[in-house]
C-alpha cells in the first residue's frame, strides 16, 4: 500500500504570523507556496487575541489580533498563496517529505523547500492537585473565552506575571471573571510595565515571590494554597480556577525529527532547531521562523517569515542572490530595531548565541 | 518642548501628569504615562499633529509635546497598553475633567454615575460620565471622560460601573498534600520520579524507565518538566539534559486513515 505523492516547490507549516509572511514573501517572487495548518482558521495565534497589539505599525500594532490574522490571510490570497487548513502535519522527513492527514485520510507532499513555523507549546506546572478540572494553561483560558464564550472559572488564580499571564488576566477580567491574583516566584512581573498598570488599576492584587504549593476540591478546584519563597507564609485562596502561564516552549518537533541538530536557550524558551541570521537549519531545504525558532513576539515572529521566504526563494532560484540580499537588509534591519530596549536585547543576545551554537 | 516618559540613560523621568498640568488649564490635553523601553509605537502614528515621537529607535519611549496636542484623542483610543488618558482643567471651578481608555463590557454614556479609580484600582470616590464615545469601529475602544474634583485629577486612571471586593487570601495551613502524577497520560508519580532521577545520566533514559512521556501527548506536556527534575537531580543545565528522541506522527491519528479501509 503506498499514500498518495503530491510534489510541489514549497510548503510551510503553520498559518502563524510567521509562516504566512514567509509565504507571501516566497509566492510574491512567483515560487509555488503551500501553507498547511492544523487549525480550522487561519493565524495561529492571533485569532485568539482580542486585545490591541504592542509592537511597530508596520507590522499592525494598534490593531487587535485577529484583525492582523485577517490582513496576512487576505494579503496570501492576493499573492496567490494556496491555504490548506485542517491540514495536520504528521511528520517531517530528510528530502522535503511530509507525512499529512486531512478530512480524508494521509498523503504524502514533498517540497523541495520547507518552512517549520509551528509555534510553541505552553509549559506546565506540575503539583499537588494539578490534574483537578479548572487548572488549565492560560492560553486554553483563552481560548475558552476568546473564541468559545465560556469563562474558565468565576475566581480565577493567574500563576505568572509574564506578558500572557498580564493579557490574559485582563481578558478575564473582561469576560467578567474575577482574578483574586497573580503570582509569580519571581520577585518582580516580567511583563511590560504598561499591561502590569492596566491590570492594577482594575484591582487585581501581585503575590510576587510566591509559589503555588497545591489546589484541592471534590469534583474540580475549590481552593488553592500559596506560599512565599523562602517564607513560612502560607496563603489559601478560595478559587475555582488556576491558569498558568509559566511560559512557552518552541514547537519544532518536525525540525527535530528530519534531523536538524537542536540547541538550547533558556531566554528564548527551551530548545529549537539550530539556524543562521538567515533562517536556514542545517537541513538543505529546511527553514524555521517565528516562535519554533525561540519564543518572541509576532513582530519578530512575521520578519522572521520574511526572512525564511527570501531564503527558500533564493534557494529555489525564485529570486537572485543580490536581490534577496537587499531585501533581506531591510528585514535585518526591523529585527535589530524590534531587539532593543532590555526585553529586547536579552533576546537578541540569546539569539546570537544560538546562531554561534 | 518635548520631554522623553522615564527614565532613560541617567536622566529623570518627568511625569507626564505634572507636564500636561499647565497645558490642560487650556482644555484636554493628553498624558502619555509611558517610559519604559519596549518596541512599540502606535501612539505616534494616532497622532496627526505630530505631538508624539517615537522616532527610528522603536524602543524609545514616547516624546510628547503638549504644545502641539489638541486633545482629540486617538492616541488614547489605539494605545495597545491602555498608556495615555486626557487632562482637561478648562472648567474651572476646582473641576478637571479625565478621560480614560475602557475596555470592559459595561455601557457607558454620559450622565451616568460611576466609581473614578486611582492606579492600584482602589475607589477615589463617585463621578459623573460627561463624555463615552467608541473610537475606532466596532472594535473600537471607549473614551470615558468623568468630571472629577481637581484634587483627584492626578489620580484618576480608570471608571467602573460596580465596587467588587476580592475576598482576601486567609493565612492558613491547609494539610499539605504529597502525592501527584508528574505524567497525566501514564500516571506516573511526580515525586517518585524526584527521588529516582539522580540515578539517571540521559532523559532518554529516564524517560524509557519511569514511562514519562511514553502515553498519549507524547510528551508535549511534560517534557520540560522531566527534564527539569533531571537537571536538578544531576546538578546539570537544562540544556545539557537533551530532549526526547521525536518519532512520527506528532499528533495522534487514526490508523484507519494511514492504511485505509483494508490495511
Ligand atoms: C496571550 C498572548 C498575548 C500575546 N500578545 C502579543 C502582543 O501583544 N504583541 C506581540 O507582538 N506578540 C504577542 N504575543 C506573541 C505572538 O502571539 C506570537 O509570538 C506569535 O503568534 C508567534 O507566531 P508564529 O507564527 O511563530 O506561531 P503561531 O502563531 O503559534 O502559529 C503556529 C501555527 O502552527 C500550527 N501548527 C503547529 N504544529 C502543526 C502541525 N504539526 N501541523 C500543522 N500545523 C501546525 C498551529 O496550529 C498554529 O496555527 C502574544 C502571545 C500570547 C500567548
Ligand atoms: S490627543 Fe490627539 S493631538 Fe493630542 S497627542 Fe493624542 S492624538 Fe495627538
Ligand atoms: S502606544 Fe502606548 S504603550 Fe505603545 S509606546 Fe505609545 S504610549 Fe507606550
Amino acid at each position: 500500500m503506498s499514500l498518495p505523492l503530491e510534489e510541489r516547490e514549497m510548503a510551510v507549516v503553520g498559518c502563524g504570523p510567521a509562516g504566512l509572511c514567509a509565504a507571501i514573501t516566497a509566492a510574491k517572487t512567483g515560487a509555488d507556496v503551500v501553507v498547511l495548518d492544523e487549525n480550522d482558521r487561519a493565524g495561529g495565534q492571533l485569532i485568539k487575541q482580542i486585545h490591541r497589539f504592542f509592537g511597530s505599525r508596520r507590522h499592525g500594532a494598534g490593531k487587535r489580533g485577529y484583525e492582523i490574522a485577517g490582513e496576512l490571510e487576505r494579503e496570501s490570497e492576493a499573492a496567490g498563496v494556496e491555504m490548506r487548513l485542517g491540514n495536520t502535519v504528521l511528520g517531517l522527513f530528510p528530502g522535503g517529505e511530509m507525512m499529512v492527514e486531512d478530512r480524508d485520510g494521509v498523503y504524502v507532499l514533498r517540497a523541495r523547500a520547507v518552512v517549520v513555523a509551528t509555534g510553541a507549546s505552553e509549559k506546565g506546572l506540575a503539583f499537588p492537585g494539578w490534574t483537578l478540572p479548572g487548572v488549565m494553561g492560560a492560553g486554553a483560558a483563552q481560548t475558552l473565552v476568546n473564541l468559545h464564550g465560556v469563562l474558565p472559572g468565576r475566581r480565577v488564580l493567574m500563576v505568572g506575571a509574564g506578558n500572557v499571564g498580564l493579557i490574559v488576566s485582563y481578558q478575564l477580567l473582561q469576560a467578567g471573571a474575577e482574578v483574586v491574583g497573580i503570582l509569580d516566584v519571581s520577585e518582580r512581573v516580567g511583563g511590560y510595565e504598561v499591561h502590569r498598570l492596566r491590570v492594577q488599576r482594575e484591582g487585581v492584587p501581585f503575590y510576587l515571590g510566591h509559589r503555588v504549593v497545591q489546589a484541592r476540591g471534590r469534583y474540580g478546584v475549590e481552593e488553592v494554597s500559596v506560599e512565599e519563597v523562602g517564607g513560612a507564609s502560607r496563603k489559601v485562596f478560595r478559587a475555582d480556577a488556576v491558569c498558568l502561564a509559566v511560559g512557552l516552549s518552541p514547537l519544532a518537533e518536525l525540525a527535530a525529527m528530519c534531523g536538524c541538530r537542536m540547541v538550547y536557550s533558556r531566554e528564548l524558551g527551551g530548545f529549537m532547531p539550530w539556524h543562521d541570521g538567515d533562517m536556514r537549519t542545517d537541513q538543505p531545504g529546511v527553514y524555521v521562523a517565528g516562535d519554533a525558532a525561540g519564543v518572541e513576539e509576532a513582530s519578530v515572529a512575521m520578519e522572521e517569515g520574511r526572512m525564511a521566504g527570501l531564503s527558500a526563494a533564493e534557494d529555489l532560484g525564485a529570486m537572485g542572490r543580490k536581490e534577496a540580499e537587499r531585501a533581506k537588509d531591510e528585514v535585518r534591519r526591523f529585527l535589530w530595531e524590534l531587539r532593543g530596549g532590555p526585553y529586547g536585547e536579552a533576546k537578541r543576545r540569546a539569539k546570537e548565541s544560538v546562531h554561534c551554537a | 518642548m518635548r520631554v522623553s516618559g522615564r527614565k532613560e540613560g541617567g536622566e529623570t523621568r518627568v511625569d507626564p501628569w505634572s507636564q500636561a498640568w499647565e497645558r490642560a488649564a487650556a482644555g484636554a490635553v493628553a498624558v502619555v504615562d509611558c517610559g519604559e523601553r519596549i518596541p512599540c509605537n502606535p501612539c505616534e502614528e494616532a497622532c496627526t499633529r505630530g505631538a508624539i515621537e517615537v522616532g527610528e529607535d522603536i524602543c524609545a519611549p514616547p516624546r510628547f509635546d503638549p504644545g502641539l496636542c489638541d486633545g482629540c484623542g486617538r492616541c488614547v483610543a489605539m494605545c495597545p497598553g491602555m498608556a495615555v488618558f486626557l487632562l482637561d482643567r478648562s472648567v474651572g471651578n476646582g473641576r478637571a475633567r479625565v478621560t480614560v481608555p475602557y475596555e470592559m463590557g459595561e455601557e457607558m454614556r454620559a450622565g451616568r454615575e460611576v466609581w473614578a479609580m486611582d492606579g492600584e484600582g482602589k475607589p477615589l470616590g463617585k463621578a459623573r460620565v460627561v463624555g463615552a464615545k467608541k473610537r475606532g469601529g466596532r472594535a473600537g475602544t471607549t473614551l470615558v471622560t468623568v468630571e472629577v474634583d481637581e484634587g483627584w485629577a492626578l489620580k484618576v486612571r480608570g471608571v467602573r460601573d460596580r465596587l467588587i471586593t476580592l475576598e482576601a487570601p486567609l493565612e492558613a495551613e491547609a494539610e499539605p498534600l504529597k502525592e501527584y502524577p508528574l505524567c497525566r497520560c501514564e500516571e506516573v508519580s511526580g515525586p517518585r520520579v524526584g527521588e529516582v532521577a539522580a540515578e539517571f545520566a540521559s532523559l532518554r533514559s529516564l524517560r524509557r524507565f519511569s514511562r514519562v512521556g511514553l502515553g498519549y501527548c507524547q510528551g508535549r506536556f511534560c517534557q520540560d518538566m522531566l527534564r527539569e527534575r533531571l537537571a536538578r537531580a544531576r546538578e546539570m543545565e537544562e540544556g545539557e539534559v537533551g530532549t526526547f528522541r521525536v518519532r512520527p506522527p506528532v499528533r495522534p491519528v487514526k490508523l484507519g486513515k494511514l492504511g485505509g479501509e483494508d490495511a
